[in-house]
């Protein structure tokens, strides 16, 4: 098992008045695992509109070897708000960020597992397509969605967000299963397509243009969709949920999206 | 005296081109006829900065263009992050240099859309934009639909020009021809003209859409009674006139764009054209607002293969609005430098984004004083577009136009200040290099 | 200017009947010269083991305006497909069907191509499409203005009044700074404005002509000058089933109008996509053997082909019905921008997925007409760019016609359809250097008239376009032709060399073609009185704000066209 451990250097992203934000897309296990420890210190990351060593902005140490980046362990360390793409296109291995985190935490995830002890920024987990990612504090916007333009965003993998989330979590989801204990703002699961939504909390126009998968809602719904059928209630773990079917503003054919509500 | 017919007015995004300017014996323009009052006043001009400044001890002092544009270049090379912002109230020439400018130091360019139509733009790249030239209109529409926008208000003589009040082949009698709706939170002036006006709860706009989807495709059954303070109705009667027009258009404004679910307020609204298109010509258009907002986005998409809020600092472009807009960046504390260009962030952005923007070095390069001046620290004062100084432009419904040079200017233009400040800055890398 | 000479290649120049022999290139001043001033002087390109060919010409990519622009914005996720950060000369590039311009010169003459026609120029937006023109390095281009459905155009077929036709043909060309006249969708893009459509022989709503009516007219007007091109028609119907038919009956619109340059009469684009057979998807099929048998016995026909890249591309036409029907078929985003009084447009996003029957087929139509038809000439590699597939898919089309081998792989790993619903199997038809040359570069050259004006050929005091691919002439391996026909291993364009070893060494502006009908005075005053009436009652822009001006063309090659004797 090995462990690398990325301390951001006090100070180290100002720029005049400004925090410059750092990416370390290049700081995965999958890139990491072979690396000496000279090279990992002198991997370059963008900072801003030039290219550093990662040992200007990061105290780096090294522990212990690895064979795969499923052994390898990264933990960054520090004021992390302005440090972007953690866990980037990721698909083995472990990254635990030690407080709140920059945007694109764990976008385009394959594998392997990323815990946040902090929030996440917006685009956490966004076209993620497997691993699983946990947030221990609030998740932004676009959480589990997809770039501008896309229209298939996260197809699989496991996240909970054990506060709250921004809006239009799960735009155009195809698949995998997201939680959120908290609440959801506005449009999660907009144009869903597949895939499971969980939200303890409340919701504001939850499924809009949804044609498949689900989304259950353990607490209120600010703002109902218009356009959803009501079908039945049902029972799910002993609570009763009344059962819509939508999005009729697609049309009937394509309205395939579940929509369930505790009563 | 000289008169000049036929004149672009560089006001808003309908670009008249029919304005008539007189412009007297010492070359100063006497009269404006055709424009609306604000056109009037853009095309007459009022008090100007008058000499390039740059700031030492807190004041402005007064310098050459060469010094300012030398200090700018200087500001600009030594950025990690820079921020070129504005970009809509000047010629697409202009931009294309900001564009260059951008690539060769890896800058954040964006212009005024990523605050006012940039989520318009968001929405057409959800679900594509149905739609079609002014004239299409004029010639053809019966039901024109002002959605969360007020022409009155803000754009004088698009009623009179191409939409409502104007006759063309298959509308030859005008407003008799056609019928107007307004839907709005509040009774605009514009409301007060409609045939119809419909009044939507504010931030309800994206459940209305939905709801006149569900209808116009045969689902009125699970529509409930009420939608967003509308009845039910009242939506099944807009849908029908809908039905039985020959052409549709919908215009939609700030009210749309920047209330409740803001982009996805848009996407549904064209996705309500779409659904409007299965019984009739159905077309849908953003009211634009800087005459050459658009143009911006034009030249970065062709350029840069994206319309505006584009990172340059790795080299390629990344779009990523939210995060790599101008008012982003501001409000995270990123960027630390700007350069603003025709545009006066200090009155339009969130009090956030304006306290760092004060905080970083800042370059205008602006016709006018403003807001932005108050703190900026190199000031280079430009040639009027489209009085001074000519170029392309591109209306609201995209047709691109040449606004002219009407009358001398000691002013240098936009473009030929960028083009130099690129210059400044490849002489700075070139000598880093050595 | 130094001389430059390019030595030991084997030749493929085509227009000069150059069938692959080994001889030495000369240039100077940017152009072929027959011998050089001073060898010693000069700089050497050893081609030794090298295809040496004109500068590629291709007739027809939507490169550049208003449409593609569009696509452009309307495709962010495409635009990240093909990002390249900035490097060298070069700008950062992106998109994969709907690239940026720098990246559409960069890719263009990267695969020896110099020349590139946008064959779909909205008048109204004309300035739009000279500026992304401009901003497109490297290579000569060209853009047809649409005239069709422009009422003016449809008021006068209505008269019959043809002389009043041809100059407004003439003012529009010229006000476009156009190269000729383009024609889509004749009648159904204009009833298009009320959402409808119509077939060649159905009267235009509101307009009492017909499409065929239409495209008679405009034959004859563009025979009144010695235009280089001929019309350009992508007729009615495209991409419905059964519409070889109506194709068949559109070549014999024009049948008997003679031209007036040594060249054909009509010529018809993308046909991949006119060649349907069958009454719905269910029993489509390729009838591609119809086409190609009338284009074999008629001479008055060109085409180009507009084949088919598997995979995702943007579909863009103004044909803006037919658009509309795609994107009811695919639900995905849609783009429709109608211009006033001309024209319109439509864009939509298509997957041509090699699981799909129709997909496959379609694919197959493409290669078995380029195989099919006999005289190369004939025939111009398309793939209607972006519609069918990205330009740079046509090293891929390349390959496939040289080697029927790779074509029996393909066929295995697309639909079985293929089998029974065309007959591309059935061909054993290799295309050699020599024919791809033609259909690369000379025929296209020809087509449009511009190998009097130095493009598509190597002879003496042509343009100093050449194309020297790293590949043997006699090389026979698909993945070797495909590799070297995307990257070419020099290009060379009006003397400067562009592209070294696969990559872009200079960025040259390259230069605007259009064309200058010369219509009587007389006739021009009264047609302009015409114009002047119908900008005032129903266009949104002044007349006088409409020409395109010189800054847009700012290094313009301009072709005279006199009224034909």
């Amino acid at each position: 098992m090995r462990q690398i451990v990325f301390k951001l250097r006090d100070g180290a992203l100002r720029s005049g008045a400004a925090e410059v934000p750092v990416d370390v897309s290049p700081l995965t296990p999958d890139k990491l695992f072979g690396e000496g420890e000279d090279e990992i210190k002198s991997t370059k990351v963008w900072w801003g509109n030039r290219q550093e060593n990662v040992e200007r902005i990061f105290e780096v140490s090294v522990s212990g070897d690895a064979s795969g980046a499923e052994e390898v362990k990264v933990v960054f360390e520090g004021e992390l708000r302005k440090v972007k793409r953690i866990g980037y296109e990721m698909s083995a291995g472990e990254i635990v960020a030690e407080g709140s985190v920059g945007m694109h935490c764990g976008a385009r995830m394959r594998g392997g597992r990323i815990t946040v002890n902090g929030s996440a920024d917006c685009w956490a987990g966004c076209e993620m397509h497997g691993g699983t990612l946990i947030i221990e504090g609030d998740a932004g916007d676009n959480l589990c969605a997809c770039y501008r333009g896309e229209t298939t965003g996260m197809t699989g993998g496991t996240v909970v967000v054990k506060g709250n989330a921004g809006e239009c979590i799960a735009q155009y989801m195809a698949g995998g299963e997201i939680t959120v204990r908290g609440n959801a703002d506005m449009l999660a699961g907009l144009d869903m397509k597949g895939g499971k939504i969980v939200i303890e909390g409340d919701a504001v126009m939850p499924g809009a243009n949804m044609s498949g998968g689900e989304i259950i809602v353990k607490g209120k719904v600010i703002d109902m969709m218009p356009s959803f059928k009501y079908e039945e209630t049902v029972t799910i773990d002993g609570e009763e949920y009344k059962k819509y079917r939508g999005d009729f503003a697609i049309g009937e054919k394509k309205a395939k999206g579940t929509l369930l509500i505790r009563s | 005296m000289a008169v000049y017919t036929d004149v672009l007015c560089p006001f808003c995004g309908c670009i008249c081109d029919d304005i008539v300017v007189e412009v007297g014996e010492d070359g100063k323009i006497t009269k404006v006829k055709g424009a609306c009052a604000i056109g009037r006043s853009k095309i007459m001009g009022h008090d100007r900065m008058e000499s390039p400044a740059i700031r030492e001890d807190g004041e402005l002092r007064d310098c050459s263009y060469d010094e300012a544009i030398k200090r700018a270049a200087e500001i600009l090379a030594d950025a990690r992050r820079p921020l070129l912002y504005g970009w809509s109230s000047t010629v697409c020439e202009t931009d294309r240099a900001g564009v260059e400018l951008a690539v060769e130091i890896g800058a954040i360019i964006d212009n005024t859309a990523s605050v006012c139509h940039g989520p318009s733009i968001l929405a057409i790249q959800d679900v594509g934009l149905p739609s079609c030239t002014l004239g299409q209109i004029r010639n053809r529409a019966d039901i024109v639909i002002y959605w969360g926008s007020n022409p009155v208000f803000a754009h004088p003589n698009h009623m009179k020009r191409y939409s409502y009040l104007s006759k063309g082949r298959f509308t030859p009698g005008g407003k008799k021809d056609r019928k107007m709706v307004v839907v709005d939170v509040r009774e605009t002036k514009s409301a007060k003209l409609a045939d119809l006006f419909v009044k939507v709860r504010p931030g309800g706009d994206f459940l209305v859409f939905s709801a006149l989807r569900a209808i116009l495709r045969g689902h009125e059954d699970v529509v409930p009674d009420e939608v967003a303070g509308v009845e039910k109705k009242d939506l099944l009667s807009l849908a029908e006139m809908i039905k039985n027009a020959n052409f549709i258009i919908t215009f939609f404004g700030m009210g749309v764009t920047h209330s409740g679910a803001r982009h996805n307020n848009i996407a549904n609204a064209i996705e309500f054209t779409r659904a409007a298109h299965l019984h009739t010509k159905a077309t849908i258009m953003p009211m634009r607002g800087h005459y050459n907002v658009n143009g911006f986005n034009q030249v970065c998409t062709w350029l840069l293969g994206y319309p505006f809020s584009i990172d340059l600092s790795q080299g390629y472009p990344w779009y990523n609005p939210g995060e790599t807009g101008a008012v982003d960046v501001l409000v995270h504390g990123e960027c630390d430098a700007a350069l603003i260009i025709s545009s006066d962030p200090a009155s339009h952005f969130p009090a956030d984004a304006v306290r760092h923007l004060a905080r970083i070095p800042v370059i205008q390069i602006d016709p006018y004083p403003n807001p932005t001046t108050e703190f900026a620290d190199v000031v280079i004062p430009s040639a009027i577009c489209g009085v001074e100084a000519e170029g392309s432009v591109y209306r609201m419904d995209s047709v691109p136009l040449r606004v002219r040079k009407i009358v001398d200017s000691k002013f240098m233009a936009d473009e030929e200040i960028i083009r130099r400040i690129l210059e400044e800055v490849r002489a700075i890398k070139e000598k880093e290099g050595e | 200017m130094a001389e430059l000479l390019i030595k030991n290649g084997v030749v493929f120049d085509p227009i000069n009947g150059v069938k692959g022999e080994k001889m030495d290139i000369c240039i100077r001043d940017g152009k072929i010269v027959e011998s050089l001033h001073d060898e010693h002087g000069a700089r050497v390109i050893d081609a030794s083991g090298c295809v040496v060919m004109p500068g590629g010409v291709d007739a027809h990519a939507h490169i550049a305006g208003g449409k593609v622009n569009a696509g452009r914005l309307l495709r962010p996720e495409d635009g990240r497909r093909g990002l390249e950060p900035k490097r060298g000369v070069c700008k950062p590039c992106t998109g994969y069907s709907v690239p940026n311009t720098w990246a559409t010169g960069y890719r263009y003459a990267k695969m020896g191509y110099t020349f590139v026609m946008e064959p779909a120029m909205p008048p109204l937006t004309a300035r739009h499409t000279h500026e992304e023109l401009v901003d497109t390095p490297i290579i000569d281009k060209a853009a047809l203005p649409l005239i069709d459905n422009n009422w003016m155009t449809l008021q006068y077929v209505r008269d019959e009044n043809y002389e009043m036709l041809s100059a407004y043909v003439a003012w529009m060309i010229r006000a476009t700074r156009g190269y000729g006249i383009k024609i889509v969708n004749p009648g159904g893009t204009e009833a298009w404005g009320f959402a409808k459509n119509c077939g060649l022989d159905d009267p235009v709503p509101h307009w009492d002509v017909t499409p065929a009516d239409i495209i008679r007219a405009l034959a004859h007007a563009n025979e009144r000058y010695e235009m280089p091109h001929s019309i350009h028609v992508h007729g009615n119907m495209l991409g419905h089933p059964g519409n070889y038919e109506t194709t068949l009956r559109t070549f014999d619109v024009v049948k008997g109008i003679s031209a007036s340059m040594q060249r054909q009469t009509m010529h018809t684009t993308h046909i991949q996509f006119f060649c349907y057979g069958g009454t719905s998807w269910k029993d489509f099929e390729s009838k591609a053997d119809e086409i190609a048998k009338y284009v074999n016995e008629n001479e008055h026909i060109t085409i180009d082909l507009g084949s088919i890249i598997l995979g995702d591309t943007t579909t863009m036409t103004a044909d803006g019905p037919m658009e509309y029907t795609l994107y009811r078929l695919t639900g995905r985003k849609w783009t429709n921008h109608d211009v006033e009084l001309e024209t319109g447009a439509g864009i939509v996003p298509f997957l041509y997925s090699s699981r799909n029957p129709v997909h496959s087929v379609q694919w197959t139509i493409g290669l078995e007409l380029a195989l099919l038809i006999k005289n190369p000439w004939k025939v111009v590699l398309s793939t209607d760019h972006p519609n069918a597939g990205p330009f740079i898919g046509y090293p891929i089309l390349i390959s496939m016609l040289m080697s029927k081998k790779r074509r029996d792989e393909v066929m295995k790993e697309v639909h079985p359809a293929v089998f029974d619903r065309s007959s591309l199997a059935s061909i054993d038809r290799e295309l050699d250097f020599h024919e791809i040359a033609i259909i690369t570069r000379a025929s296209a050259a020809k087509i449009l008239g511009l190998h009097n004006h130095g493009k598509g050929h190597l002879g003496v005091g042509a343009d100093a376009d050449v194309a020297i691919y790293g590949i043997s002439h006699e090389e026979s391996d698909a993945g070797a032709v495909q590799r070297a026909f995307l990257n070419a291993k020099y290009t060379i364009k009006c003397g400067e060399i562009v592209v070294k070893d696969g990559e872009i060494v200079a960025t040259p502006e390259g230069r605007t073609f259009y064309v200058e009908p010369e219509c009587e005075e007389s006739l021009m005053n009264e047609v302009m009185k015409d114009i002047e009436r119908l900008f005032k009652e129903y266009y949104t822009v002044s007349l006088s704000n409409y020409p395109v001006q010189d800054v847009y063309t700012p290094h313009p090659y301009v072709i005279k066209a006199p009224m034909s004797g």
